[in-house]
């Protein structure tokens, strides 16, 4: 558990020191697209640019330990649970603003490349369906709360295929189907997540999960239709969001701090293994090379 | 109508998946509005896309799914636990945008181009479809073209309880520089605005309107739009950053979140949402309204 009140909280943290913080900074890769969320994944900074290594249409599971990036957010705790009890982030970029940032903890991630991207049709994935042991892969247990997004980790291509993913859902069925129609993104620069936009059809940050279905245990395969990417290298990433906060102020690094203890009481939880990215909304055309900065304080009791 | 028995089954959504965050992002024509002016941002294009209430003129319609910010069909009533809203402005020193004041709308039925020329002429609506998830809803004016004059108009209408007949206060519209702003104000006045048209002495809600009659000509096209209003939230200070002098920054978000700042709000299985914003401080055009929202439900 975390915490059975204010008092308990106080005292874990200042008598117990069950307590630490976190820095994450990231440059922007490419040119952010209006309308468009960006995911920060395979960008310069801390953690390090991350390649997605791993073998194609085979899901790699992340979590805390991830060889190629993770913020350290102090290892298990459990029985405890541990939770962010203060967040937030600045952009300095000359254009873009205002902003949105989410931190999500990355599950893990499928890669797509080459014909994989510049073909249409079924890509079958291989995947450990998402089960309900102690393995840091199963940290929500049968992907319960899990949610999916598409995004590129290359420059894209010309052309802008649509786009859906078949799931089988944290209940155990088979089959389910993400919101039919959406539309890639073309020519998107690295970083972009390409279910996102500003136009018909598109969907942000995650992909329309089917009927009131609440988690993704399995990815079975992405469908592109239409007319095929030309190029372009594209990760489909299983996370579950954490928390959102905005960021009205552009270029000066105005930070923005959320209170989730006490302005907005949600507690959002780093579960054993969470591996923290972050996701970035440009409401304009964020400038390339553009700095965001993200700190945050969390506890846990027990 | 399944909701939450406490705090805890509230506070156990995001931890069983019962939830769906979405982004909007709406940019307002370059039309001029005035200050005072309510806009409705549906109009405008964006994610979602514009909504330009462009079906057979007097026919009630209701507004299509894809033109509402994005929500999942659960099969029941969402929840809304959490908004957060900012406002980008037209140009590095434009601070007309801002302190607007913003209601969150779930758009219900409309009967698109009433010719606010029409003096004299009874304009009687088509009952093709029937108001949607309410028994009733306020009803607003919203151009769908510059008008060029003040105008005077009454409609008939059902009030919330069926009873047909009932005659709104005399209403007046003023003159616009393009679609997507709501045109009715409460006085033969530029600067005055009224989001939604005031009912007969006794009502609350209209279930539909039967006709509009004017009597003084308003030189334009209008839709009278029934919407079921959800939260009010504001956006207070503009965000931009100039690009000469001080080279300083400026902007603001408002976040509001269900049971700390604000009740917890029904959004039915559904519902379109839609935005309405009034220019406190001058024209919004060309600024952009951008903002995410969470709902939940139970299980």
């Amino acid at each position: 558990m975390g915490w059975t009140s204010q008092d308990d909280m106080i005292n874990q943290m200042t008598n117990n020191g069950k307590t630490d913080g976190f820095i994450y900074q990231k440059n922007f890769p490419a040119a952010g697209t209006a309308g468009h969320w960006q995911h920060l994944i395979n960008a310069a900074g801390s953690p390090p640019a991350a390649t997605f290594g791993g073998a194609e249409l085979t899901f790699t599971a992340t979590d805390g330990t991830w060889s190629e990036g993770a913020v350290q957010l102090g290892g298990d705790v459990s029985p405890a649970t541990k939770h962010m009890v203060a967040g937030g982030g600045s952009i300095v970029a000359a254009a873009g603003a205002p902003w949105f940032v989410m931190p999500i903890d990355l599950v893990g991630y499928v890669k797509l490349t080459t014909t994989n991207v510049s073909t249409t049709g079924t890509k079958t994935v291989t995947m450990t369906p998402i089960s309900n042991t102690g393995a840091k892969v199963d940290r929500y247990a049968n992907g319960v709360g899990l949610r999916m997004f598409v995004g590129a980790y290359a420059t894209m291509g010309a052309n802008a295929p649509t786009l859906q993913i078949t799931y089988t859902n944290d209940a155990g069925t088979a089959s389910r189907v993400t919101t039919a129609g959406c539309v890639s993104t073309a020519s998107a620069g690295s970083g972009t997540v390409l279910n996102s936009g500003n136009a018909a059809n598109k969907y942000g940050p995650f992909l329309p999960l089917q009927g009131n279905d609440t988690g993704v245990k399995d990815i079975e395969n992405l469908i592109w239709g239409g007319t095929a990417h030309a190029s372009g290298s594209v990760v489909i990433c299983l996370c579950k969001p954490l928390a959102a906060l905005p960021i009205p102020v552009a270029a000066t690094g105005l930070y923005n701090l959320f209170d989730y203890a006490n302005t907005i009481p949600s507690y959002p939880r780093f579960v054993d293994g969470c591996n923290l990215q972050y996701l970035v909304f440009n409401t304009g055309a964020t400038t390339s090379g553009g700095t965001f900065y993200s700190a945050g304080q969390y506890g846990w009791g027990g | 109508m399944s909701g939450f028995a406490n705090a805890a089954e509230w506070a156990a959504c995001m931890d069983a998946g019962r939830f769906h965050v979405t982004t909007f992002r709406k940019a307002v024509a370059s039309a001029a509005t005035s200050a005072n002016d309510f806009v409705d941002y549906t109009y405008f294009a964006g994610n979602p896309v514009a909504n330009f209430y462009a079906s057979s003129p007097l026919e009630a319609a209701h507004v299509e799914a894809n033109r509402g910010i994005h929500l999942r069909d659960v099969g029941q009533s969402q929840y809304l636990k959490d908004i957060c809203v900012m406002s980008a402005a037209s140009g590095a020193t434009s601070t007309s945008n801002r302190n607007q004041r913003l209601l969150l709308c779930d758009y219900l039925m409309y009967y698109p181009f009433v010719d606010t020329d029409a003096v004299g002429e009874q304009q009687d609506m088509i009952q093709t479809v029937t108001l949607p998830r309410y028994a009733g809803g306020k009803i607003m004016c919203v151009s769908q073209s510059a008008t060029s004059t003040l105008g005077t108009f009454t409609l008939t209408y059902t009030n919330q309880d069926g009873v047909p007949g009932r005659v709104t206060q005399v209403t007046n519209t003023k003159v616009v520089n393009g679609g997507g702003t709501i045109v009715t104000t409460p006085n033969n006045s530029l600067a005055g605005s009224l989001p939604f048209v005031n009912l007969q002495a006794g009502d609350t809600a209209a279930k539909s309107v039967e006709s509009c009659t004017f009597t003084g000509a308003g030189g334009g096209l209008m839709a009278i739009v029934i919407v079921a209003p959800i939260q009010h939230i504001n956006s207070t200070q503009e965000c931009r950053r100039t690009t000469t002098g001080n080279l300083e920054s400026y902007g603001a978000a408002t976040h509001l979140e269900a049971l700390i700042n604000m009740p917890i709000n029904e959004i039915k299985q559904g519902a379109v949402l839609g935005m309405v914003g009034l220019g406190n401080a001058g024209s919004l055009a060309s600024s952009i309204l951008t903002g995410v929202l969470t709902t939940q439900w139970s299980a």
